[in-house]
């Protein structure tokens, strides 16, 4: 859309020597806004964001500053969705060009943008704000369902960043189970990326309103939290350093994944579920050698050896961890607008509600562009890729029957119309919005040939 | 792959697109018009895995009209052809449908011609007919449909007949009191909502405590183990990385919470309404059980445990105040300006609580509002935060570049961090090693770009206003007239930047884009290989 700029249009305006035909080749500005006559829009906004990241990585303070004095005057976080979408790009640009010298400011990695703890119940209604989540618990919860028929125990290991909130719908659809209730145990990992939204309770809390809600449908329930993290980290100052601490805990949380550590029963159907959690595994390689896998590929290795009913992943549907900045800018500024409009249907431009949502994006945003090597923890992968991982770590994948397509269909036909959804190659479920591809649902099955 | 250049003379140099996707900028301004397509180029759209897809844009009467196929003999109007030619034959009249020809294959998207809109842009256009009809219609078109149960308003017919359908009719109910339309959110919302936890703490005479023992049914079949939290609560271990924002505890944020009370004195008396507001807006509030909840929840947000509470306040204070708009409602006073390593300090850590050592601030140089009346929502004395002033009237591209241009020429002695006391023309005091960009920087006249960057960072340190999430990065900064929001001194040592002047010849003068593009950026980063389209 195009941007309506703000400005004092009374100002007399006096052009600086206009014949200089700069031929710098840092002369960046004037591809940028060459034919946006008038105002700006996302296009024109794009290539001001990748100008700016551009300037800063060739230190030229300058220019950065004043592409960034445009977009500032472009931005607003209560405008449009692209206004408030270049809001939040610029303040990563902006804590991105603040840690080129880290001297003054001591970042120890973590977020500038401040995001409060909600109550469950909160909790509960953020994730159903649009269908983003929704989509993913609802076809995943169909996919388990089929799979676990006949089965009367049920373990799932939840990976996830939404607190267990895929759960009830599933609890309740077990206790209605035709074949009689199974009994479910769930099990999380004692930490969480630390990305939002965030609770203010803990993950045993959670666990125990679960329980409740199961006795409540006289479900046989258990809830188990994978102790694993480094016991020694009770306060920040003990923390060394943040990137070290953060490989640990994925290391820890692999090496606490053994069938004894986890309790798996031979008798239960077991459920691995990743919901918006294998992106922060990192993807890149650990060694030098051809055999060190990436985090990401360890992790899928070791939950194929568990062998698992099911593997259900859901995750957005967009590559965003490109080594370049541009691309990565580029990339992210054409995806992220989705749910920015999607929320502008429906929500008022003042909306706490929205504004608290936006900010979680904003995160992501900024942590995608302001942050490199191991504190850069949101490595998006698209469902394509992600596929092809999944393929080369010895799954297949599982088609969604016809009532679970159809249950997503009635879900979305709930939510505003723009939401759909396709079925892609590889059985894959995508959510659209205006056609847009936006979240993806997968589910996989260890191939029954390969021999490990 | 190919370039498909439109014989129209719109098209001009702005259709070659690299194989790579490479954004060329959007079409010029064009009046509508009635021909249905006006403009065709390629674009690469995110998502839409056929890249040869063409762009059409159609006016907003085509997009409007409903029954542009009208019968000759009774008048009666169709909105598709296949339709009217259906309808011929009952007239014996002679009728021939067209068949979708099979070199037509190509795919189309489609584009808004609401110039504001998000959809006029290419790589945000639509799939299909239909849907850019119905989403100019519903977005920029009169919504004549209204429901009568709720108030909603509809601007497509269908879609008023859709919700009318389930207004009203499934409803789900809490025992809170909450109402859901969808079933599923009030199963997820059922599973966590304190009243169920109350009604099973009620049903176990020895039970409530956050410390459950298992429980075991009278019945032997059913064997429910509430299995115990594995860590005693308080407090779990659980490193959080890189937030102060972990999982409070909730034994730890009831202790926060008492340290933070006083604090939320301090605060504007907006900020209680902060956590109502939210469940107020929406559907599941829980009225009864939940002012505990409610207090404990926000609390635990004041920092998860740390101290960073008090300095957060302080710090959101100070922001609220740089921030806020001279109209303010008066709870956003500027009583503290803090020294400016203060509140670098304060944002860099935020568990340490800093003396914010008030200064004699104008509030009025801190914003540059000009629009001192209405706030952005029209609606006065609302309670709630105000941000840094309303969009002023808009201004075009070219003119905010030039004014940039000529801003960053002249010496400016209004910039934000001037305006606040916190940077002193002389060399800067607060931070003696600047960050050096490069070796164009060095004006002694500088603070460090990183602390000038650093006042736009809004603080981490656990505050609670959303004046203070809204106000601070809408701008980092009121829209300021000068450049140097930045507090660079002075921008660009006298003259205005290579960059602005090639971009404002460029303008003037038709710049060659590509090379301009390219060559800016120089080592090639913008590689069309690395762009991927989701």
């Amino acid at each position: 859309m195009k941007t309506e700029l703000r400005g004092n249009s009374n100002t007399s305006i006096s052009l600086q020597n206009p014949s200089t035909l700069f031929s710098n080749p840092q002369s960046s500005l004037s591809g940028a806004l060459n034919g946006c006559l008038g105002s700006l829009d996302g296009a024109c906004i794009e290539k001001l964001l990748l100008h700016c990241a551009s300037a800063l990585e060739h230190n030229d303070g300058t220019l950065a500053q004043q592409v960034m004095w445009v977009l500032n005057n472009v931005a607003s976080l209560v405008g449009d969705p692209n206004q408030r979408l270049t809001s939040w790009f610029l303040r990563a640009l902006i804590s991105r060009a603040s840690k080129v010298c880290p001297t003054a400011m001591n970042f120890d990695g973590g977020s500038t943008i401040w995001r409060r703890n909600m109550p469950v119940t909160e909790l509960a209604v953020y994730v159903d704000l649009i269908p983003w989540h929704r989509f993913g618990f609802c076809a995943s919860n169909s996919a388990i369902l089929k799979a676990i028929e006949g089965y009367s125990k049920v373990h799932i290991l939840d990976f996830s960043i939404t607190h267990c909130m895929q759960w009830p719908t599933l609890i309740d659809a077990l206790a209605k189970r035709a074949e009689g209730a199974p009994s479910l145990r769930i099990t999380v990992p004692s930490c969480r990326p630390p990305v939002p939204p965030f609770l203010n309770v803990s993950s045993e809390e959670v666990g125990l309103r679960l329980s409740n809600f199961a006795k409540f449908r006289d479900l046989p329930f258990e809830f188990n939290v994978i102790d694993h993290g480094p016991s020694s980290f009770t306060s920040r100052d003990q923390i060394m350093s943040k990137e070290s601490s953060r490989d640990l805990y994925f290391e820890s949380l692999l090496n606490h994944l053994t069938p004894s550590m986890l309790d798996l029963r031979d008798d239960e159907a077991l459920v691995i579920n990743c919901q918006n959690w294998l992106r922060y595994l990192s993807d890149e390689q650990r060694g030098s050698n051809v055999q060190d896998s990436s985090l990401r590929d360890a992790f899928l290795c070791t939950v194929k050896g568990f062998n698992p009913c099911i593997v259900v992943v859901v995750d957005e549907d967009s590559d965003l961890s490109a080594p370049s900045l541009s691309s990565r800018i580029t990339a992210c500024f054409n995806y992220l607008w989705i749910p920015f409009d999607a929320l502008e249907t429906f929500l008022l431009k003042d909306s706490s509600q929205r504004f608290e949502y936006e900010s979680d994006i904003g995160h992501k945003i900024e942590n995608i562009i302001s942050f490199e090597g191991v504190q850069r923890i949101e490595r998006l992968e698209s469902g394509i890729k992600l596929s092809q991982r999944m393929r080369n770590a010895g799954f297949s994948s599982v088609s969604f029957c016809e009532d679970t397509v159809g249950e997503v269909r009635s879900l979305l036909e709930e939510h505003a119309s723009g939401w759909g959804m396709k079925i892609e190659e590889d059985h894959m479920l995508v959510l659209t919005w205006k056609g847009h591809n936006s979240v993806f649902s997968t589910a996989w099955v260890r191939n029954a040939s390969m021999q490990d | 792959m190919p370039v498909d250049l439109d014989n129209s003379s719109t098209a001009s140099g702005e259709a070659s697109v690299s194989s790579t996707g490479n954004q060329p900028p959007p079409p010029p301004q064009q009046p509508p018009s009635k021909s249905a397509a006006t403009a065709k180029k390629k674009r690469n759209l995110p998502g839409m895995p056929d890249p040869e897809a063409e762009v059409i844009a159609l006016s907003p009467k085509t997009l409007l009209a409903t029954n542009r196929f009208v019968c000759e003999i009774c008048n009666k109007g169709f909105q598709r052809d296949q339709n009217l030619q259906l309808h011929r034959r009952g007239h014996n009249l002679p009728w021939k449908l067209r068949q979708r020809s099979s070199k037509d294959v190509k795919k189309r998207v489609y584009v808004c011609p609401e110039p504001t809109c998000v959809h006029h842009d290419p790589s945000r256009a639509l799939g299909d007919l239909t849907g850019i009809k119905k989403h100019f219609c519903r977005k920029h078109g009169e919504k004549k449909w209204k429901c009568d149960k709720c108030s909603k308003k509809y601007a497509v017919q269908s879609d008023w007949k859709a919700h009318s359908k389930i207004c009203g009719t499934r409803e789900y109910k809490c025992d809170c009191g909450t109402l859901f339309s969808r079933r599923d959110s009030f199963i997820t919302h059922r599973a966590f909502c304190d009243a169920l936890a109350e009604e099973s703490a009620r049903a176990q005479p020895h039970t409530p405590n956050p410390n459950p023992k298992p429980i075991k049914e009278s019945d032997p079949k059913v064997q429910v183990e509430s299995s115990p939290p594995p860590a005693p609560l308080p407090p779990p271990v659980a490193p959080d990385f890189g937030s102060d924002q972990g999982q409070a505890p909730p034994g730890l944020a009831q202790s926060t919470g008492m340290i933070s009370s006083p604090v939320l004195a301090i605060q504007s008396p907006e900020l209680p309404d902060n956590p109502p507001q939210f469940i107020e807006e929406a559907p599941a509030p829980a009225p009864t059980p939940t002012p505990a909840t409610v207090t404990a929840g926000f609390n635990g947000s004041f920092g998860s445990g740390t101290s960073s509470s008090s300095n957060g306040s302080s710090t959101s204070s100070v922001f609220a105040s740089l921030f806020a708009s001279s109209t303010a409602s008066g709870n956003l006073q500027a009583p503290q300006s803090p020294a400016f390593t203060d509140l670098i300090h304060a944002m860099a850590h935020p568990d340490r609580p800093t003396d914010l050592a008030p200064s004699s601030i104008e509030p009025i140089s801190l914003c540059l509002s000009t629009n001192q009346g209405s706030s952005i929502f029209g609606t006065a004395g609302q309670e709630r935060r105000q941000y840094a002033p309303p969009p002023q009237p808009a201004m075009s591209a070219t003119a905010l570049l030039q004014k940039a241009a000529q801003m960053g020429a002249a010496a400016t002695n209004a910039s934000l961090l001037r305006g606040l006391g916190i940077v002193s023309s002389s060399s800067s005091s607060a931070q003696p090693d600047n960050m050096q960009w490069g070796q164009r920087q060095m004006e002694p006249e500088n603070s460090s770009v990183t602390a000038g960057l650093g006042l736009g960072l809004p603080c981490d340190g656990g505050s609670g206003l959303k004046e203070l999430m809204m106000g601070t990065p809408s701008v980092f900064g009121p829209k300021h007239a000068t450049l140097d929001f930045l507090g660079l001194g002075m921008a660009a040592g006298g003259s205005p930047s290579g960059g602005l002047s090639a971009l404002i010849t460029s303008i003037g003068g038709g710049l060659d884009v590509a090379a301009a593009a390219a060559a800016s950026f120089g080592g090639g980063e913008f590689s069309g290989k690395d762009m991927r389209r989701s």
